[in-house]
């Protein structure tokens, strides 16, 4: 609050005290009063103004200031109100009311939300565990009819593959913590995403070739599963008509940091992409031109990524390679508990 | 499984899921496996220790009582295996389960071939002398990968080693190649169809050297199946 735009403000204010003022003047002109007095009660007059105009202005100049000054420093300038105490003149009270008041409101309905969200957010998990029973017993009645028919396998693994995705949606977004950081075998995690896309990358005559992942990680091994099954199956998805199709996995160990590096020779992502394949619902010309994608996966598994605290970045050539690196810490204070 | 001079592990269920229960029966009953059927959840831990079998799958959500709870009762009176399946894909409930005292966790929905790989992996873990196998006049030692006959011995490849132990485990039935194949990538052999072939072909020469022709027999369409 700048004294200049508070003046401008009180302009209708000053011009009329000024009028009265040459009016006062005028009449004790008129009446031939005594020229120090009349001098005196105009001075008078004029500070007595001049001064309660001031404490005006500084009163209200404490309180915005706090106000705006608070709002522009806080990231959640909704919390404003907690910040700042209640002001002792009029408007200003009256503005903290009101602001107290829309403040409340916003609130419960905000709180209606979230309870809406955490329902519904409640209701896909126990969806997800429902339907699980079904997906099970259809692939244990396909084992058992011992026929082989590729095609419904793939389509129960896609359907097995989506629901997932869901389900780890559910819980990227979820504010509670359902992980568990352990120490946890890549080689294992590895093995089981293999096994997970065996008929996959069998079928579509992919190589899966594994080396030197013999190192242990500090991560969630159902997340990380999770992560490196969305990589493995877009390197499955977009692959190219090659003879010698491979998904390359290997570790490499640092000082501070364990890497994860996963590689195939598939169709590559566009350079004007590559920016955006973590973003939500991003599908790219590859997404578009080629096969119905989702734009979720990685997504999701970028958001995993974050709240375990690995880095997942990804690089690639279109028509040649696409690298993903998956970046594990090293918590020295863990190794000291050992 | 019978003729190994092996006895015929009991496998019991503890599933409320009807059709599921009814698929898995089928299933292990196929793989040579016992299968008892937990029919009364009121009282499931006694109905258990009457039953007395060689392992137990148990599911996390039945009635009247959760899994994870029948687990922990049930590890004051017995060390029989339990396989925890469930459909809660989580690692706290994994950590909770095995806590507890379970032998493994599978979640669904599973791969069938894995299931089976599991069940045969806690059962051989119970089993001590599980390391050295027979076969007619055969030795088999699989931690050093040597078949021996009399004086005569033979190595076989880690490939070899997987498929072979493989089919003498399920002795007397169709082995899928979809099987075999789950049980290398299993066992960290990322190998493709050809690959396949061509170690089975080579485990047929193998054992053709030591006199044992077409022990292994090919069924089209279905598998193999070591007689």
């Amino acid at each position: 609050m700048k004294l200049k735009d508070y003046l401008k403000d009180k302009i209708l204010e000053i011009t009329f005290f000024l009028i009265s003022i040459i009016i006062i003047f005028l009449i004790l002109v008129a009446f031939k009063i005594n020229y120090q007095v009349t001098i005196s009660i105009i001075i008078i007059t004029f500070f007595t103004y001049v001064i309660l105009l001031l404490i005006d202005y500084f009163r209200k100049k404490n309180f915005y200031r706090d106000l705006l000054c608070n709002i522009a420093s806080l990231d959640k300038s909704y919390l404003v109100l907690e910040t700042i105490s209640e002001p002792n003149f009029y408007e200003g009270k009256l503005l903290y009311q009101a602001l107290y008041e829309i403040n409340k409101s916003m609130n419960e309905n905000v709180k209606s939300y979230l309870e809406q969200l955490s329902d519904f957010k409640e209701y896909i998990e126990m969806w997800i565990h429902e339907v699980k029973i079904p997906l099970s017993s259809l692939m244990l009645n396909y084992n058992n009819k011992n026929i082989v028919d590729v095609s419904s396998k793939l389509s129960l693994k896609r359907l097995e593959n989506y629901v997932e995705q869901i389900l780890y949606y559910v819980r990227s977004e979820h504010a509670s913590k359902d992980y568990l950081i352990k120490e946890v075998d890549l080689s294992k995690v590895v093995k089981n995403v293999g096994l997970k896309y065996m008929d996959d990358l069998l079928n579509s005559k992919i190589a899966y070739k594994v080396s030197n992942v013999n190192n242990k990680v500090l991560t969630d091994s159902k997340w990380l599963e999770f992560i490196l099954s969305q990589i493995v199956n877009n390197s499955i998805k977009y692959k190219r008509n090659i003879k010698n199709s491979y998904i390359k996995i290997t570790s490499i160990d640092y000082e501070n940091k364990t890497t994860l590096l996963i590689e195939d020779n598939g169709i590559g992502i566009p350079s004007c992409d590559i920016n955006q394949v973590f973003d939500k619902t991003f599908t790219g010309i590859n997404g578009r031109t080629l096969r119905n994608s989702t734009g979720m996966g990685l997504f999701i598994a970028k958001n995993l990524c974050e709240k375990l605290g690995h880095k997942i970045e990804i690089e690639s050539k279109e028509g040649e390679y696409t690298k993903v690196y998956l970046t594990f810490c090293k918590n020295k204070y863990y190794d000291v508990l050992k | 499984m019978l003729e190994c001079g092996d006895i015929m592990h009991k496998i019991l269920i503890i599933e409320d899921d009807e059709i599921i229960r009814n698929e898995l029966e089928k299933l292990l009953t196929n793989s040579g496996y016992q299968v008892l059927i937990l029919e009364n959840f009121q009282d499931s831990l006694n109905e258990i220790l009457k039953l007395s079998p060689d392992l137990i799958l148990l599911d996390i959500n039945i009635p009247y009582i959760n899994g994870e709870v029948l687990l922990k009762n049930l590890r004051n009176y017995s060390n029989i295996p339990v396989i925890m399946v469930t459909s809660i894909n989580s690692q706290i409930d994994e950590a909770l389960s095995i806590s507890y005292g379970a032998d493994d966790y599978i979640t669904k929905p599973y791969n069938p071939n894995i299931l089976l790989l599991r069940i045969g992996a806690v059962l051989k873990r119970t089993n001590q002398n599980f390391n050295i196998l027979n076969y007619k006049d055969l030795k088999i030692n699989l931690g050093k990968g040597i078949i021996t006959k009399g004086r005569k011995e033979i190595i076989l490849t880690k490939n070899e080693m997987i498929i072979f132990s493989y089919l003498l485990n399920n002795q007397n039935r169709i082995v899928t190649r979809d099987e075999l194949m789950t049980d290398l990538w299993n066992n960290d052999e990322f190998i493709n169809d050809n690959a396949l072939t061509v170690n089975i072909s080579r485990l047929r020469n193998k054992l053709n050297d030591i006199g044992y022709k077409n022990i292994i027999e090919t069924r089209k369409g279905q598998g193999y199946i070591l007689l």
